[in-house]
């Protein structure tokens, strides 16, 4: 077995081991810590749909958390007015984000420059103050609780329910893995490498023969479906959802995670997600001190290691493997030099 | 109905002082050094704060202390553009604006530790003063805001176009390659474009502190609406961002006066967003095409 299958079998070790610990860590941590890792979760969704549209399309888009919030509603909505059961409100939910995402970034997205940008923070504005002053449907600042669990689903020896928060955490974890095959897949694929292409330069991407327009939004609508998602199964799990929880600063939150995690890999918002998550929840009382520094990592990140943490652990390993190959044999050196290539 | 209608239209003009005073600096930073400051509300939000320090603090006559802040907040200018700017200016332009948020969200929270984050009155000798007319009555601090944001852009239509360095910085906004070639010192004129755009964003924080009220998160909430200025201005152009500022400003007292007060930040980002899906290049922009 060469380096480079070495590495892959590295990798695909570690993979395992996460996921193997992510099943069993219901049976291992307390209550309030197995919540964390639902928002951790959530949070991970969310920072892997704005990593779509930011991270591989190169547009940034402060509207996430609008689309977040359309998914919750929707779902919301839908259970507590037309008794529709879970499992057909989530879909509609994802639906409707798809459907505004593909109509806001149709006019939107052709622009070039800043202006997406900004249209997605007066975006998120508007649905925001939607929800807050809509009262007739949306209860306003009141918001809407009750919401009830996702219904019991038989699957012949047993009944699964998810009413418990272990029950959420192992339904929402499941949806994560589905989500990451077809992620993996996708930004593997041509769709990923034209994305790829048009964050790295727009006229050469157009160049060559790239749809701008229809690659932009097709990121976007992802983006949003993946928002829509997790706002359906945050609904799920809180049960109580208000116009508090779709703010910009959310959006602003979301962005801290993809950026400090690493835009552009898959394994970096998910870091990001669950670092910044359990920090904001188990160092609440220093909320100012924390969000200097954010502010200031973010700022810094962005210009000295724009790869984020992800990046800096794959320098790491490049860096080591260096190290450890660079002693052996004249084979092993052979690798490093073909890896560089 | 009609006293209401004028009350509005002044509180319009209110608005649409601070949107032109900062939308000129947020306009001329991206024009002349291509960057998208998302941190310009903050520049307001301090310059606020600067003001406050030296009228209620230090107890110095209220135009001094304005002159004061635009100076104290163009030195931080000088500072942003060396610590800050310098270094993004190469970036993607989807970096730049995430430096420059992660600079607006620590100046703000900085702001909120040191400050605390409750508003503060910011009460000077003008804001107990009032003007009463036709039955309508407002504080001379409005009156104000609109002479000095007048005089402000009179002078600083002065600097752009009868100074040495006013020349310089149009030719750096024209084309920078070339003025360099000239002989222009682009890093001298980065640094003297963003101590005039701090110093204006100061100027608005000052102006409209005792107004309203003073506080950290100000900055944040004032920079879309700032942002739509400068778009539908068209990014870049001058007396189009003042136009817009105006505009805006109007639209958004006159809504809350006359539809809802609910809506009224609706109307702002309609507004901006159906100009953006008819006429990108803003309402006072030029079309070009842009070679590359």
């Amino acid at each position: 077995m060469d380096s480079m299958g070495k590495i892959v079998w590295v990798k695909r070790a570690g993979v395992a081991l996460v996921i193997i610990f992510a099943l069993f860590l219901p049976n291992m941590v307390r209550s309030y810590y197995l919540h964390i890792a639902v928002l951790s979760l959530l949070n991970a969704l969310l920072a892997l749909g704005l990593n779509c549209i930011a991270g591989y399309a190169g547009q940034l888009s402060l509207a996430q958390a609008a689309f977040f919030g359309i998914g919750s509603y929707t779902v919301a909505l839908c259970m507590l007015n037309l008794s529709m059961s879970f499992w057909l409100a989530a879909p509609l939910g994802i639906l409707l984000a798809v459907v505004v995402a593909v109509g806001f970034g149709l006019p939107t997205l052709r622009l070039k420059g800043p202006y997406f940008v900004i249209s997605t923070l007066g975006f998120g504005e508007i649905v925001r103050l939607l929800f807050l002053n809509w009262e007739s449907v949306t209860r306003g600042a009141n918001g809407l609780p009750g919401i009830p669990a996702p219904d019991a689903i038989n699957i012949g020896f047993a009944v699964l329910t998810f009413d418990t928060k272990v029950g959420c955490y192992y339904l929402i974890l499941t949806v994560m893995l589905l989500l990451l095959v077809i992620y993996r897949n996708m930004t593997d694929s041509r769709i990923g490498r034209a994305l790829k292409a048009i964050h790295s330069d727009q006229v050469a991407a157009e160049v060559m023969g790239i749809n701008l327009t229809f690659y932009k939004v097709f990121a976007f609508a992802w983006a949003a479906g993946i928002s829509g998602l997790a706002g359906a199964l945050y609904a799920g799990y809180v049960r109580f959802i208000s116009p508090d929880t779709f703010t910009i600063g959310e959006a602003i939150n979301i962005l801290i995670m993809t950026v400090l995690g690493g835009m552009g890999t898959i394994t970096g918002p998910i870091l990001g997600a669950v670092a910044i998550t359990y920090l904001l929840e188990t160092m609440r009382v220093f909320a100012e001190y924390r969000m200097i520094i954010y502010g200031l990592l973010m700022f810094l990140m962005i210009v000295y290691m724009p790869g984020g943490l992800a990046g800096a652990f794959s320098l790491l390993g490049k860096v080591l493997r260096r190290r450890l190959f660079a002693g052996k044999g004249d084979g092993s050196a052979g690798d490093t030099t073909r890896e560089e290539a | 109905m009609f006293q209401e209608l004028i009350q509005q239209i002044m509180n319009g003009l209110v608005l649409g002082s601070t949107y032109a005073l900062i939308g000129l600096g947020l306009t001329i930073i991206y024009g002349i050094l291509g960057i998208v400051n998302w941190a310009h509300g903050e520049l307001y939000m301090l310059g606020a704060f600067a003001g406050l320090f030296f009228v209620v603090n230090l107890h110095l006559p209220f135009v001094v202390g304005l002159v004061a802040s635009m100076a104290v907040m163009a030195v931080f200018g000088v500072l942003l553009e060396r610590l800050v700017f310098r270094p993004l200016r190469s970036a993607h332009e989807m970096n730049m604006i995430i430096g420059t948020l992660g600079i607006s969200i620590f100046l703000m929270n900085a702001a909120i530790v040191l400050f605390s984050p409750n508003p503060m009155r910011f009460p000077t000798e003008f804001s107990s003063q009032y003007l009463s007319f036709f039955g309508i009555s407002i504080t001379t601090q409005r009156l104000l805001v609109f002479c000095v944001t007048i005089l402000l852009i009179g002078l600083f239509h002065y600097v752009i176009k009868y100074t040495s360095i006013g020349k310089a910085m149009r030719a750096c906004e024209q084309n920078p390659d070339a003025a360099r070639l000239m002989g222009i010192n682009i890093n001298q004129v980065a640094m003297v474009t963003c101590a005039i755009g701090s110093a204006l964003a100061a100027a608005a924080g000052t102006l409209v502190g005792p107004v309203f009220l003073v506080s950290p998160p100000m900055g944040l909430m004032v920079i879309a609406k700032v942002f739509a200025v400068v778009i539908l201005g068209g990014m870049g152009n001058v007396a189009g961002a003042i136009w817009a500022a105006f505009i805006l400003g109007l639209a958004e007292s006159l809504t809350a006066g006359f539809v809802s007060s609910y809506y009224k930040d609706v109307v702002t980002f309609v507004i901006l967003i159906s100009v953006l899906v008819f006429k990108p290049q803003g309402l006072f922009g030029k079309s070009q095409i842009e070679k590359v």
